[in-house]
């Protein structure tokens, strides 16, 4: 692998900056990472975050929404952004020779105009993104098991919000989110790839270090979780949809590397628990797993897909499943190990992969991401690391909520 | 041919490509085999889909569990996948891997078992896709386009057919497996850490006994009337999908149609976008895209927006189709060159994407573009050369399919 050189600084104003520069790619990748998402919108905000997200596209002081895009096109940016309910992310990648212009293209985005005329535009495109997402089942799934699961504590807020909450904000409202969440001590900038590291890092407190800083507060409290049984239609459809949801590991537990491998052992998309019992007979089309780690607290996701008919039959395998945790072999847990090492790997090959990692690594768990450290850190855990993850998470409080046709 | 790219075509008929890149810690393989939908019964549309997942179910002495153990036990993210050409398997894994996880790849081409009792497993697996998509407005509009659209046997449906499948025996498994895994025609491309000439050498021990000759490929007969057509369903969008014809990958307009599609929807700053989205907030999802074989090329467009808005995005996306000529700029032009010529220098990056495109392209044209070549041919598609293209496509009619609650009217 090619010698990368890291650089790291905090800004006077706490914006923290990382850069890892890689000569042999052949792009960079730009992103600031900031420290807010659907947890920390207020009932009355809820979508917020999202709707914000889009409105850094739509002029600054300095550009139009229409300047925006299309110096985005000049300097050939794959750009985009999203928004979880953790964060909210703005990043681009570009050839090398374009790198300067876009830090300070993205930079200024990030001081927007909201303007009104503009905000009005865009809240009829959320309003349509809201309208594309209820036409997909999983999304809707998804959205009705987590509010009810997290049951009022924030980690259920819906990112995309609802056509009446979204209806209702206003600009005004919008500014003072984005006057109590973006400080520069609550985001990370991060630049991977192929770039100037001096100049970067010189730019990055020209552009960046007049920004005020002033103090954000996110509220994180754990969650327990919750039993439940919950069933919900949708007219039109022909698959039925589960999700069973049990306490998992938050960004700062240790148990997440393990409970990580456990995670891929019972439900990585293929050759996993879940797979052989549900997929690779049909019985489901797909089944899975996922660890979904999130500030303070998490939660571990079963999801599966089948005909309507196979639900009780799917649910009985999937809880059978999760009654039986430490049903696998040192082989399965090797197998699994190196999945998830691989994926580290390949996606480690790519600026915006390297980017990533580092932006998120930075917002959980203030460290420099390495991926080294990390791959090793997989490949150490061992049984009894998993057995200590499931006896903190031992998942016998699970919610189990079901989609089916009307 | 850069250096780092060696071809080989074995006694029996398969093209080896390896591309060397040094700076990888991965290696990539895609190896195409010339089984697809095209060739499937007329009753049993589909077939080939179930043959290949059904290689993957026990091969060489192993049984599903074990291959798929053996290929996750290196590390390796594989696929098997049949369209309507050609089936491809694909892997990315760490470089020094990469033999072991080619050796299972060759048993599941080469020497297969087909067991039986796997057969309904994977029939009721591709029919629940089918049903997923059907339950994906989105996906189920481009469904319904691509069916409409193409010619004879080149119209159908991706995931396969739903009776067909239900009714597809052993015996025509065993036989599509005999008559089109055959090594001629199949290509193995490989792009990674690897060393081109110790890779070619394992890669003939491992296929060099295959043997069968290639199915001779139809051609495609006169496209039908284009025309617009509605499918009635409950949602909240309405969906859109629109497609023109376009030019095939050796058709001199080929590169000039890749620049007025970015000209029309690259990144953000398209017109589709703009003027859709931007300028009018109509909808979330707009986009076009243009695609091409060694056969034809098409121009796609897909827009999902609310139902009384549907109207005004269907017209607002025809009035560009038919007003693009003439009106194209410089800097339009430039911008779309400047991106297409960024996503190619950014595909370098990723092993698994060279080794796709490498063979595609063989599959295509029995040669590779450089990114060198496609880049030059970008650079010289002028504003004459996209505005002459710009115009077949305002004189074309195009077939338009829409989904939902309410049928539109082409204006």
């Amino acid at each position: 692998m090619a010698e990368v050189e890291i650089v790291e600084k905090v800004l006077g104003n706490g914006l923290k900056i990382i850069a890892e520069r890689n000569l042999d790619a052949k792009s960079a990748a730009i992103g600031f990472f900031v420290k807010t998402g659907s947890r920390d919108e207020t009932q009355s905000e809820s979508g917020i975050s999202h709707f914000l997200e889009h409105m850094m596209f739509k002029g600054t002081e300095k550009r139009s929404a229409l300047d925006i895009t299309y110096e985005l096109g000049n300097l050939a940016v794959k750009a985009n952004a999203y928004t979880s309910d953790e964060a909210t992310v703005y990043y681009g990648a570009v050839l090398p020779e374009y790198f300067s212009r876009y830090q300070e293209l993205l930079s200024d985005m990030l001081k927007p105009a909201l303007d009104p005329k503009e905000f009005d535009m865009e809240k009829k495109v959320i309003l349509e993104e809201i309208a594309l997402y209820k036409d997909r089942p999983s999304y809707c799934l998804f959205e009705k098991a987590f509010r009810s699961y997290f049951n009022g504590h924030p980690s259920g807020n819906s990112v995309l919000g609802s056509v009446e909450s979204v209806s209702a904000i206003t600009r005004d409202d919008m500014l003072n989110y984005y006057k109590r969440r973006y400080s520069p001590s609550n985001m990370v900038l991060i630049a991977a790839g192929n770039f100037d590291l001096d100049r970067f890092m010189h730019d990055a407190e020209r552009l960046c270090g007049g920004w005020k800083s002033f103090e954000t507060e996110r509220k994180v409290e754990p969650y327990e979780g919750k039993e439940e049984s919950l069933e919900f239609t949708k007219s039109d459809i022909q698959q039925a949809h589960i999700m069973i949801l049990t306490g998992g590991p938050s960004q700062q537990d240790p148990h997440r590397y393990a409970f990580g491998v456990f995670s891929n052992i019972v439900g990585d998309v293929t050759g996993s628990r879940y797979y052989w019992a549900l997929v690779n007979s049909g019985i489901a089309e797909s089944a899975d797993s996922e660890v979904d780690e999130k500030d303070g607290t998490g939660c571990f996701i079963s999801y599966a897909c089948c005909p309507p008919d196979n639900i009780d039959k799917v649910s009985g395998i999937l809880n059978e499943i999760l009654d039986s945790p430490l049903q696998f072999t040192d082989k399965d847990m090797e197998r699994a190990k190196a999945k998830i090492a691989t994926r580290m790997v390949l996606g480690g090959e790519l600026p915006m992969g390297r980017m990533r990692a580092l932006g998120h690594e930075w917002l959980a768990r203030e460290k420099v991401h390495n991926l080294h450290s990390e791959v090793e850190a997989i490949m150490a855990v061992s049984r009894k690391d998993i057995e200590s993850a499931l006896s903190a998470y031992p998942l016998t409080k699970r919610s189990e909520y079901r989609l089916l046709p009307a | 041919m850069p250096e780092t790219i060696k071809i080989t075509t074995l006694s029996n008929g398969l093209t080896v490509i390896v591309e060397e890149a040094r700076w990888a810690e991965s290696a990539s393989y895609a190896l195409i085999v010339p089984s697809g939908l095209l060739f499937d019964p007329e009753q049993n549309i589909g077939a080939s889909m179930i043959v290949a997942e059904l290689t993957s179910r026990g091969a060489g002495g192993l049984s599903a569990q074990e291959l798929s153990n053996a290929l996750d036990s290196l590390g390796a993210r594989h696929t098997v996948g049949c369209g309507l050409f050609y089936t491809t398997y694909r892997g990315s894994l760490l470089g020094d891997r990469l033999e072991d996880a080619l050796a299972i790849t060759a048993s599941m081409a080469t020497e297969a078992d087909l067991p039986g009792p796997e057969i309904d497993g994977i029939k009721a697996l591709l029919e629940q896709e089918i049903n997923s998509m059907y339950d994906t407005p989105s996906r189920r509009v481009m469904h319904e386009l691509s069916i409409r659209y193409y010619p004879g046997v080149f119209a159908r449906p991706s995931l396969g057919d739903k009776e067909g499948i239900r009714q597809t025996s052993i015996d025509t498994i065993r036989k599509i497996y005999r008559n089109f895994y055959v090594p001629e025609k199949s290509i193995l491309s490989i792009s990674g850490k690897v060393s081109a000439d110790s890779i070619i050498k394992k890669v003939e021990a491992l296929f060099g006994g295959w043997k069968g000759s290639a199915p001779n490929y139809p051609i495609p007969g006169e496209f039908p009337p284009r025309d617009v057509f509605h499918v009635s369903y409950d949602s909240t969008q309405l969906q859109i999908a629109v497609a023109f014809p376009s030019a095939a990958l050796e058709d001199e307009d080929y590169y000039s149609a890749r620049v007025l599609n970015g000209v029309l929807s690259g990144g953000m700053f398209g017109r589709l976008f703009v003027e859709v989205r931007e300028k009018r907030g109509l909808c979330y999802s707009v986009n076009s895209s243009c695609s091409a074989n060694g056969y034809y090329g098409v121009h796609t467009a897909y827009a999902g927006t609310t139902t009384e808005r549907a109207q005004e995005t269907l017209d607002v996306m025809m009035e560009i189709f038919k007003t693009i000529s003439g009106t194209i700029t410089e800097e339009e032009l430039e911008r779309s060159k400047a991106n297409i010529k960024a996503s190619l220098v950014m595909s370098e990056e990723s092993t698994q994407s060279r080794a796709i495109s490498n063979a595609t392209d063989w599959w295509w044209i029995s040669r590779i573009r450089t990114l060198e070549e496609i880049k030059a041919k970008i650079e010289e598609v002028d504003l004459k050369m996209t505005d002459n293209y710009a115009q077949k496509l305002a004189a074309t009619e195009p077939m338009v399919v829409t989904l939902g609650e309410k049928e539109l009217k082409l204006k």
